[in-house]
């Protein structure tokens, strides 16, 4: 043991500051480079995996705002459809209607015109009639005028003859 | 007359530098003599300080040139270590220490062939004049790989102590459980009679064990580096400058090689240590009294 130690020159006082030595390095290299970096890797690792997360979340309301999205244009597009086809029904009814509505119409008018004619034609006829009664009468009263006043005396005196 | 005749042998007088076994001194504070792998120790805190203020000044959230190696080598070598440990808590504990010791161990290794070698002193000894050089690998120091190994196999016993129990740990190396049990199951179980002192055999061949890994671990790295040191000096004396330089690229490499080793053997220690073996055999014969069951 003795050789040993005058071989190798073992000293206990230089064995302690070697080991004093690798103490210090090893709390200085712990707190000063280790532990700050081991928790910014962590921090960034956690950082990185919610990054991560947070993008497959987004990927997934993505997919299902698409998905969504699909559906209500689909959606829309049966119920436009629909809206189109009642529309057209609506529309179609509303012709018949408008239609049904204008032959009543222009029947009504039709009518009215005919009863309107019926009574002008009635009116002009009384009122021809009246003209031709009147013009006959007139004429008859020329005629008869002339004749009258011979006739008229004639009469007179038959008829005063008579009583 | 005499004292020109002094000069000149002083002038002509060879100044020898012989690779020794141990550390010279250079210097001595109060009791302590300051060798000069005591100084390359120190140098190489120094070194290790300004690095860990570096990485520590120069943290950013986003990494960039240093932060960006520092933080590949911490990620490296906890991959490396959980391998070994294959449990990621013991991996956390440990990490701090090897990487530290990885650290140390190479930047001792590393300044000891840096062309550091040619500053020093030149002391008269019974064998006239040696040039003593300020810089030697701490490792080529058996003081420092002591230092190191019973760091380790301690600081390895104080891990084991926290993660199985005082008692657990003890019965380890003086197994008195064995004869415990001996003396409760023996009418069950004759064979204890055998094997509980071979169990307490085990475990005074486990403390012998835990000596013989101080002796591995600081004979191992001493005799590398130290072997490192004196193929280079011997290549220099060759041809100086040139001969060396191959073997300065070869050193490099061993003193990488080293440095990994200490530190994962120092792993494995730890590994070993923090293993209840009591726990293991329980839950083997639960597993095996279930399999006969089925």
């Amino acid at each position: 043991m003795d050789s040993f130690i005058t071989t190798f020159h073992i000293d206990w006082k230089i064995i302690i500051a070697q080991a004093i030595n690798f103490a210090i390095v090893l709390v200085v290299l712990y707190l000063f480079a280790l532990k700050p970096l081991k928790k910014l890797m962590k921090e960034r690792e956690e950082k990185i995996a919610g990054g991560l997360e947070d993008a497959r979340c987004n990927a997934e309301i993505l997919t299902l705002t698409k998905k969504e999205y699909d559906e209500i244009v689909a959606k829309a597009k049966i119920e436009a459809h629909e809206i189109f086809q009642e529309g057209k029904k609506e529309a179609q009814v509303k012709k018949d209607e408008m239609m049904a509505q204008a032959k009543t119409d222009v029947d009504h008018m039709i009518a009215s015109g005919k009863k309107t004619l019926e009574s002008e034609k009635a009116k002009m006829v009384e009122e021809a009639k009246k003209e031709i009664v009147s013009l006959v009468v007139l004429a008859t009263e020329k005629l008869l005028a002339e004749q009258t006043d011979k006739n008229f005396d004639q009469k007179q005196i038959k008829n005063i003859k008579n009583s | 007359m005499s004292q020109n005749n002094l000069q000149q042998n002083i002038q002509t007088e060879e100044v020898s530098h012989e690779a020794t076994l141990y550390a010279e001194p250079i210097a001595h504070i109060g009791g302590l003599t300051v060798t000069n792998a005591l100084f390359t120790g120190w140098v190489a805190v120094f070194v290790l300080i300004i690095i860990s203020i570096a990485v520590r000044a120069k943290i950013k959230q986003i990494p960039k040139g240093f932060q960006n190696l520092f933080e590949i080598i911490i990620e490296g070598a906890e991959s490396i270590i959980n391998q070994v440990t294959n449990d990621k808590k013991i991996t956390a504990k440990v990490f701090p220490i090897a990487l530290s010791i990885f650290l140390f161990v190479l930047i001792n290794n590393w300044l000891g062939i840096m062309p550091l070698g040619g500053f020093g002193i030149i002391e008269n000894t019974e064998h006239g004049k040696a040039f003593i050089p300020l810089i030697r690998s701490g490792t080529a120091d058996l003081n420092m790989t002591l230092a190191m190994g019973v760091l380790s196999v301690i600081g390895a016993n104080i891990f084991g102590i926290m993660s199985i129990g005082t008692w657990k740990m003890f019965n380890k190396y003086v197994n008195i459980k064995a004869f415990v049990d001996m003396i409760r199951k023996v009418r069950k179980e004759p064979t204890l009679l055998i094997s509980a002192p071979i169990m307490f055999f085990v475990g005074v061949l486990e403390l012998i064990g835990e000596f013989a890994k101080v002796a591995s671990l600081s004979f191992r790295l001493f005799g590398n580096v130290f072997a490192g040191e004196v193929l280079l000096l011997s290549m220099s004396t060759i041809l100086a400058y040139v001969l060396p330089l191959p073997f300065i690229g070869l050193e490099i490499l061993v003193g990488v090689i080293q440095a990994f080793i200490f530190s994962i053997l120092t792993v494995v220690y730890y590994t070993i240590a923090a293993q209840d073996h009591d726990h293991d055999e329980e839950h083997e014969s639960k597993e095996h009294k279930v399999a006969t069951a089925h």
